[in-house]
């Protein structure tokens, strides 16, 4: 094939401006060889469009057209106080956090007090002073070879959190990596976390991404985080993308799952102009159980994609997604899910399903499941609906005295309840219910 | 007092008449049974009578307390004291038993201009109404009927009248599904209700539960209309004879 594409203003940006940041971007020779290696593989990829099989609803090409200015550096003067009002539910939450804004860390606003057991450090400052073998390691990925957002990440990510649980360690509160977007300008970050739960260990992880009240509603966050449990360990995961413009919010996860480990991975999203999730996980050890569940608000010509595959590379493992959505105005959900069964994976135990509430006619949910399953003793089954909000339930409750709207949101709450019930930590399932109920609120106003 | 004058009903959605022409009053204090064949109509007239969306009342009226109910909103009814006890209580999932149960009581007492109860003033008429039909309070912190027995949805839904107060209380075959201890329970908190400003319109295939809430009239709807009334003893012959003699009988 190879037809010579134009490349969009968008695309020769984000290419060109690499060697005018390069110098400033943190690590060593080794890192920036792999930065290097993966602003090529990116220029000759180009943004991802229809025309990959894995975005057909997603035309990044097409809908990224305006050129953004890759951000290396953090100037926003933030107070905590700040950090709070941007936080919302989240500030309610006990737990230790680390802060990056604009993709920096900021000592100032994070607090790891209490944080035992757990070494929590920037990669900005690991990947200046890391050896290159270290270094390497955090520029490298076990996501997809060819995938031109994470070849993105590779080659701008300025800081994220690298995070180190310790055999045996018990963490007593979550741990919350806060990144927040502020000031004026729209820009491009790109920031990683590199997370290692040890053999045994248990610990509640929450990422989240806001954005500062006032700031500017453009932005494009290109987030990546790789996240590797050993065996036994027990691991609840939790991103909290909760915007409030037209903020872009590109996601990838990478999990991989030692043998007996119990992973619960979710992922709220509302208020992104343009949001794709897209989750990697892999077992490596028999006897492992992941749970990835997620539940999308959109509203106006809000996008929303989840993209996943789950791996079940070993024999025993069992996967459970949960995917709702609910969608208003002209906003589109996209729930993209393949489970892939390798030859020697028998007895794997996999359901996968999707399913949103359509509150508009114009609104629109697009669903592909994929089983590729080439082991013959397993059980794996998917669904997916899209419904628009059950009359004959609401008669029910307007027939008992409550008023159409109230019952309309309940009705709506209890839909996106379902899925926040796969939020074991309780703390954490009630900030993220929070965050939907102040969405849901908003709905028809 | 409810008076249903001349009523004519559609689908919404095709051109059948379920309803065609049936009139009926039930004055304050007095039980009335509706008996009949099935698909003969009967849980149409109680779905209209909640203002169910369904169904089209092309034309006659329906009037409570001389006010017509036709232009209002089933919550607007549910606030004027209509209750439809369903014949097939729904399932709400995700909706807790208990917070439906306190949302809809304090809906109602805020339109009729009471205050709103309290989380504990709420826990405590409830644990008292629920021992009362023995339903366990626990059962009603999981979502509105899901997984509940046959019985159990019945029972729940007399507990939403119990909680919910009304003055004209529609049971739409209240007894099917329910054990002989069930059913006389249920009785029980029915005739708990009975009281000089109740009406109530009890539906019912089965001349055992007007035993227990005996009524003080006993119509027969076969196709569409209201073919004979009479007193308790018309249920008592109906259980020998059957419907056979409304057969063919359209209006
Ligand atoms: N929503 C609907 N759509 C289509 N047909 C309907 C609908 N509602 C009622 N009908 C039809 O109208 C007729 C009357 O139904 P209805 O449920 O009122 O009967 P019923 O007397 O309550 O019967 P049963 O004793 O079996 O409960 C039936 O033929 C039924 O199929
Ligand atoms: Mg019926």
């Amino acid at each position: 094939m190879n037809v010579a594409i134009m490349k969009t203003k968008a695309e020769q940006a984000l290419s060109e401006q690499f060697e005018r940041v390069a110098a400033k971007l943190p690590g060593g020779a080794a890192v920036a060889e792999a930065r290097r290696e993966a602003i090529g593989k990116f220029t000759a990829l180009g943004l991802p469009s229809r025309r990959v099989e894995e975005w057909k609803y997603t035309d990044l090409r097409n809908v990224l057209k305006e050129p953004l200015a890759v951000g290396v550096e953090d100037e926003a003067k933030l107070t905590v106080a700040d950090l709070i009002v941007a936080l919302g539910p989240l500030a309610h939450l006990d737990s230790v956090r680390i802060t990056f804004v604009n993709g920096r860390h900021r000592r100032d606003l994070s607090n790891l007090d209490g944080a035992e057991g757990i070494e929590v450090a920037s990669l900005g400052a690991t990947l200046t002073s890391a050896q290159d073998k270290v270094g390497s390691a955090l520029a490298r990925t076990t996501g997809p070879e060819n995938d031109a957002v994470l070849a993105l990440n590779t080659a701008y990510m300025t800081d994220g959190a690298v995070v180190r649980v310790g055999d045996g360690v018990t963490l007593g509160k979550p741990l919350l990596i806060v990144n927040l977007r502020a000031g004026a300008e729209g820009r491009f970050v790109a920031t990683r976390n590199v997370i290692s739960v040890g053999k045994g260990a248990s610990a509640t992880i929450v990422e989240a991404y806001v954005g500062l009240p006032g700031s500017t509603a453009e932005g494009q966050h290109n987030a990546a985080t790789e996240l590797s449990a050993g065996d036994n360990a027990k691991v609840t995961h939790v991103k909290i993308a909760a915007d409030s413009g037209k903020a872009t919010h590109l996601s990838n996860w990478m999990v991989g799952l030692g043998a007996e480990t119990d992973y619960r991975g979710f992922q709220l999203t509302q208020g992104t102009g343009l949001a794709r999730n897209q989750i990697f996980a892999t077992y490596h050890g028999e006897g492992a159980k992941l749970d990835v569940s997620g539940l999308f608000l959109g509203r106006a010509s809000e996008h929303i994609d989840t993209t996943l595959v789950v791996d079940h590379a070993v024999p025993h493992c069992q996967s459970r997604e949960l995917f709702k959505g609910v969608l208003d105005g002209e906003a589109r959900g996209i729930f993209q899910g393949k489970v892939i069964v390798r030859p020697d994976a028998q007895k794997s135990d996999g359901k996968q399903m999707a399913q949103a509430l359509m509150l508009s006619p114009d609104c629109e949910f697009s669903s592909k499941p994929e089983l590729e399953i080439y082991a013959d003793d397993v059980v794996c089954g998917h669904g997916s609906t899209a419904a628009e909000l059950d009359n004959d339930l609401l008669f029910y409750l307007r027939a008992r005295g409550i008023p159409l709207a109230e019952a309309r949101s309940m009705l709506i709450e209890s839909f996106a309840g379902e899925a926040l019930d796969r939020i074991e930590h309780e703390g954490v399932r009630e900030v993220a219910a929070e965050f939907a109920r102040g969405w849901l609120a908003k709905l028809g106003k | 007092m409810l008076e249903i004058k001349n009523l004519h009903v559609k689908l919404a959605e095709e051109d059948k008449e379920i309803i065609k022409g049936l009139s009926l009053t039930v004055p304050k204090g007095e039980v009335h049974a509706i008996m009949g064949p099935n698909g003969s109509g009967k849980s149409t007239l109680a779905y209209v009578l909640a203002g169910r969306e369904d169904y089209v009342v092309t034309s006659g009226d329906i009037l409570w307390n001389g006010e017509s109910i036709l232009e209002m909103e089933p919550d607007e009814r549910a606030a004027k004291g209509v209750f439809l006890a369903f014949q097939y209580p729904m399932e709400v999932p995700g909706v807790a038993g208990l917070t439906f149960l306190r949302t809809a009581t304090n809906s109602i007492r805020k339109k009729r201009g009471q205050a709103e109860l309290t989380t504990p003033e709420f826990m405590k008429v409830v644990k008292e109404r629920a021992s009362k039909l023995n339903i366990d309070v626990e059962m009603l912190k999981r979502p509105v009927n899901v997984g509940f027995s046959g019985g159990e949805k019945k029972r729940s839904e007399i507990l939403q009248m119990a909680m919910l107060e009304p003055t004209l209380c529609v049971l739409d075959e209240t007894d099917s599904g329910l054990d002989i201890d069930a059913l006389k329970i249920v009785s029980e908190g029915v005739n708990a209700l009975r009281s000089p400003d109740r009406a109530m319109l009890v539906i019912t295939h089965y001349q055992r539960l007007l035993d227990h809430i005996v009524p003080d009239r006993v119509h027969v709807l076969a196709h569409g209309i209201i073919q004979r009334s009479g007193g308790k003893e018309l249920a008592l012959e109906l259980e020998k004879s059957g419907y056979a003699e409304f057969q063919g009988k359209a209006a």
